[in-house]
């Protein structure tokens, strides 16, 4: 009987459309993936001789080393993972590069990528997107009437007086139905994986492995429906609803909530107060900026004003101070960010959607929260830089003397950590639930 | 035709709907999401916009509270532009989640606009906001194309429809009457949208009805009516065309999903797909290039500057740049800032146009997606939309260069030409000057623009109003009662 079933189904010119339909998005989803490699990669490149070229011209005509360091500016990249390409997350918004001086770093981290304001609305056409949005619709498309349809159209007496066990005739077509679906799935992996010259490690299986529960959530919930008997229009009705709930009402509406729950106003007080902690500081005592610079380098204590009008050590002094005083706010603006990450992770939890969508963006490196860990780390690379630069600016040392070759590009090396229980047991858990008041639901109807 | 029997249809069509008891959930769900998207737009207007202008209030007494001093020091002392948000973005946020907020503005320097909602969003953004538009163009049309699935399939499958067409009704009468029941039904649904939008628009900062909204709020009603007579009429012949009840709704389902869901998001991916961007790091390097191919106002040896020295030296008659009558480094620092402030310009006009032409493949499928046209309208109307965000960028840049510029003359003015030797008082100005710069003022694409930018739109919406209507008379000759 199988091989009947499976001809029943596939003849329908309808299934061909859809799978041919979904095969053609998933393939450019993977080009745009690649697009999105690509252009990060080009941009790693540009940095990297940018920067070269850069440091070259200014060192050739500046001789005077506070002078250079005001202009020169060193790059730390957080080189996308080739898994980005899968689900390109928050790293079309955020910048992967940083390129700073060692002037106040307040007023520099946070500059945005150059961005089409209409292609970030309008979001990624990634396979993340093609899995999340597209797959739950076949799915609805090809079993909304899985058991009504023969209903409606008399076949079902049919198959009742033919088929020793209703219920297995329902899970053998049931079944088809997945088989296809999971072929086009990893159809679509066995084609990214040499497109995009995956690597084949823990975060990639993860990654499969998050899309096969999350194929498997919305067959379980379609079968639930399926097992409520009803009729087709109701069925199908019933089951896109739940889709728009779960794919834009639900996930939008913990936006909302989350966006006026927790606005960062302290983002604009920082960029105030980094200008002003700075630039204030030209019309006042100069001891005063200095002492508050010890107090910070102790170390540099040795360095003194030369009297002069103007002096470099005061004038990276002053800078310092944008940073030291807008410290309090900048670090409520983290706290803030990390609040609404915290909660969206716990809201996610609930609705199987959201989690699929931060797990993938996790696995490849493009969430939120890698962006705090990049903004971290170039605070880090940041102070090194300038802790390296200080005292020769301030011994005014020869700029032909430094090794400026030595300055290229720096690159965060993070890797994505793989959870499995987070990954894996939210799915699970709700697959199973479904799953028995499925079969529950079938067993009193008595099939 | 007959009107009374187009309006019989109609009225049954209404009746037969409350009957069938389906439509109380979905009244009941759009209420709630009402309320919810109205209290939202409200309460992230008052907020941002509170936020921001205390913000800016906070900036500017900083400006005005600095002592006398180089004009120069307070060009790059700088200043900040924030972003307010127009009174209908209550209703639609358009792409105001996605735009920066504040930019710092600075002698020599053009930042970038930071701080957008998205960048400090988890990605949950990416699954869209719910807004009183949203309601409208997204869910709104779902439940016409679930209240209208059946209005011509039913009554063939129960055998009703060769009643009604022998009772002397004709098809004509049939499509016209379900199609303006279907809109009546959808009207029960957007009056309250309209009327709620109305009252946060009345009562929201103790009024924000200006003549200028009332004129955006009415244009917004008539495109948001046309919008919802096409999708009523393009449910019902669906309806009328399918063999079933069941067909007409696979139908119009996906249909929905395509306008909706996947058709922008592709036209979108493509545009950004055939016209590729620059990178921050290429675009700035493109400047910075072109700049010093022009001239370096930094290099005291540019041959630019050498040359213009030169000819000044000629016209004023004098030997030296310290004789001439007014600050020589002022004068050159105009030039420069001229200079840089107009490659940039000619870089970010290429830019933005680039981001045009990424967009003109979406824009352009409204001839084949009322979803589409009835969107950019939406927000091009409520101050949303790509080219308001444009227009601040402008304006910003506009009000930065001037500030230079100002301070750049102030300089050649009232400082003077000999460099002041160790130990002399710094040359400085009153602080009077800062007070007399007037502070930063968003000025929001008036209606008028904001409707010319959208003539592609507004065309495209009303050819589908026109052409959705000839196609229920030229159907109606065709159709079947079989």
């Amino acid at each position: 009987m199988y091989p009947l079933i499976v001809k029943q189904f596939i003849r329908s010119k309808t299934v061909v459309l859809a799978v041919v339909l979904v095969l053609i998005m998933g393939v450019i989803s993977l080009l745009i993936g690649k697009q999105f490699l690509t252009n990060q990669e080009t941009a790693i490149v540009e940095v990297t001789q940018h920067q070269q070229e850069h440091i070259e011209r200014n060192v050739r005509v500046i001789d005077e080393f506070g002078l250079l360091l005001y202009y020169l500016r060193f790059a730390l990249v957080d080189a996308p993972d080739p898994l980005a390409a899968l689900s390109i997350g928050q790293r079309d918004m955020n910048p992967s590069i940083q390129s700073v001086t060692i002037r106040n770093l307040e007023g520099q981290q946070y500059d945005t990528d150059l961005n089409n304001p209409t292609n970030l609305q309008s979001g990624n056409l990634d396979l993340g997107f093609v899995i999340i949005y597209l797959f739950p619709l076949l799915i609805i498309a090809f079993t909304y009437d899985l058991f009504s349809q023969e209903e409606e159209t008399g076949t079902w007496q049919l198959v009742a007086v033919q088929s020793t066990s209703l219920r297995r005739y329902l899970w053998y077509k049931l079944s088809v139905r997945a088989l296809l679906l999971y072929g086009v799935l990893l159809t679509l992996f066995a084609i990214a994986i040499p497109l995009l010259s995956l690597p084949i490690n823990k975060a990639l299986g993860a990654f499969i492995v998050l899309s096969l529960l999350y194929v498997a959530f919305w067959f379980a919930l379609s079968f639930w429906m399926v097992s409520l008997q009803r009729s087709s229009n109701f069925n199908a009705v019933a089951l896109l609803s739940l889709w728009v709930v779960l794919a834009i009402l639900l996930p939008a509406f913990t936006n909302n909530f989350l966006a006026n729950k927790y606005p960062v106003p302290e983002a604009l007080s920082t960029m105030v107060k980094q200008r002003d902690g700075y630039h204030e500081k030209w019309d006042m005592n100069k001891e005063m900026t200095m002492n508050k610079f010890y107090a910070h380098y102790p170390q540099y204590r040795k360095y003194t004003l030369s009297g002069d009008d103007f002096d470099w050590l005061w004038y990276y002094a002053m800078q310092q101070m944008g940073d030291d005083e807008s410290q309090q706010q900048s670090e409520a603006m983290r706290k803030k960010i990390r609040q609404r990450e915290r909660a969206s992770r716990g809201l996610a939890l609930a609705l199987p959607t959201l989690h699929t969508q931060l797990q993938f963006n996790d696995l490849a490196r493009t969430s939120l929260s890698n962006h705090l860990t990049f903004l971290d780390q170039t605070r880090a690379f940041h102070e090194r830089i300038r802790l390296y630069f200080y005292p020769k600016i301030f011994e005014n040392v020869s700029v032909k003397e430094e090794n400026w070759q030595q300055f290229r590009p720096e690159y965060l090396l993070e890797k994505p950590t793989v959870n499995w229980p987070t990954i894996v047991l939210p799915l699970l858990i709700t697959i199973v639930v479904i799953s028995i008041v499925s079969v529950v639901n079938l067993r009193k109807a008595k099939l | 035709m007959q009107r009374s029997t187009v309006l019989l249809i109609a009225r049954q069509f209404w009746v037969n709907t409350f009957k069938s008891r389906a439509i109380y959930p979905m009244i009941a769900i759009v209420a709630l999401m009402l309320g919810y998207a109205a209290y939202s737009g409200w309460k992230s207007y008052t907020t941002h916009n509170h936020i921001r202008k205390h913000y800016q209030q906070v900036a500017r007494q900083s400006w005005e509270n600095n002592p006398d001093k180089h004009p120069h020091r307070m060009a790059h002392f700088g200043s900040f532009a924030f972003r307010f948000k127009h009174p209908l973005s209550m209703f639609d946020f358009g792409l105001e989640s996605f735009t920066g907020n504040a930019v710092f503005l600075e002698a020599h320097k053009q930042n970038t606009v930071n701080f957008s909602e998205a960048s400090f969003s988890t990605g949950l953004l990416r699954f869209g906001e719910i807004s009183l538009a949203m309601l409208l163009q997204v869910i709104l049309p779902l439940i016409i194309f679930f209240l209208g699935f059946a209005s011509v399939a039913a009554e063939r499958e129960n055998g009703t429809l060769k009643i009604i067409l022998t009772q002397g009704a004709g098809w004509k009468e049939l499509l016209l009457g379900k199609s303006l029941g279907l809109l009546a039904l959808s009207l029960l649904f957007f009056l309250p949208v309209a009327l709620v939008a109305l009252l946060l628009l009345s009562f929201t900062n103790g009024g924000l009805l200006t003549a200028d909204v009332w004129l955006r709020y009415g244009c917004m009603i008539v495109s948001y009516l046309l919008f919802f007579q096409v999708i009523s009429i393009i449910a019902v012949l669906v309806s009328a065309f399918s063999t079933s009840s069941k067909d007409a709704l696979i139908k119009l389902l996906t249909l929905w999903l395509f306008f909706v869901i996947v058709l922008p998001r592709t036209t979108q991916a493509l545009g950004n797909y055939f016209y590729p961007s620059p990178s921050k790091i290429a675009f700035e390097a493109a400047i910075e290039e072109a700049l010093i191919k022009k001239g370096d106002s930094h290099n005291r040896d540019d041959p630019h500057f050498m040359a213009l020295k030169d000819s000044l030296l000629l016209t004023y008659q004098v030997d030296s740049v310290e004789q001439l009558p007014f600050n020589y480094s002022g004068f050159v620092m105009r030039e420069g800032e001229r200079m840089s402030a107009h490659i940039y310009d000619r870089h970010l006009d290429e830019l933005l146009q680039t981001y045009r032409q990424q967009n003109r493949f979406t824009r352009l499928t409204a001839f084949i997606n009322p979803y589409v046209a009835v969107k950019s309208i939406s927000m091009a109307l409520s101050g949303t939309d790509f080219e308001s965000y444009a227009a601040f960028e402008r304006q910003a840049e506009a009000y930065r260069y001037q500030m230079a510029q100002q301070m750049n003359e102030l300089q050649m003015e009232f400082i003077s030409n000999t460099q002041s030797g160790a130990g002399d008082q710094p040359q400085t100005i009153s602080q009077d000057h800062w007070k007399a710069f007037p502070d930063f003022q968003h000025h929001f694409v008036t209606t008028r623009s904001a409707l010319r930018n959208e003539t592609l739109s507004i065309m495209a919406l009303l050819t589908w109003s026109i052409a959705s209507v000839g196609l229920v008379f030229y159907l109606s000759k065709k159709a079947k009662a079989i």
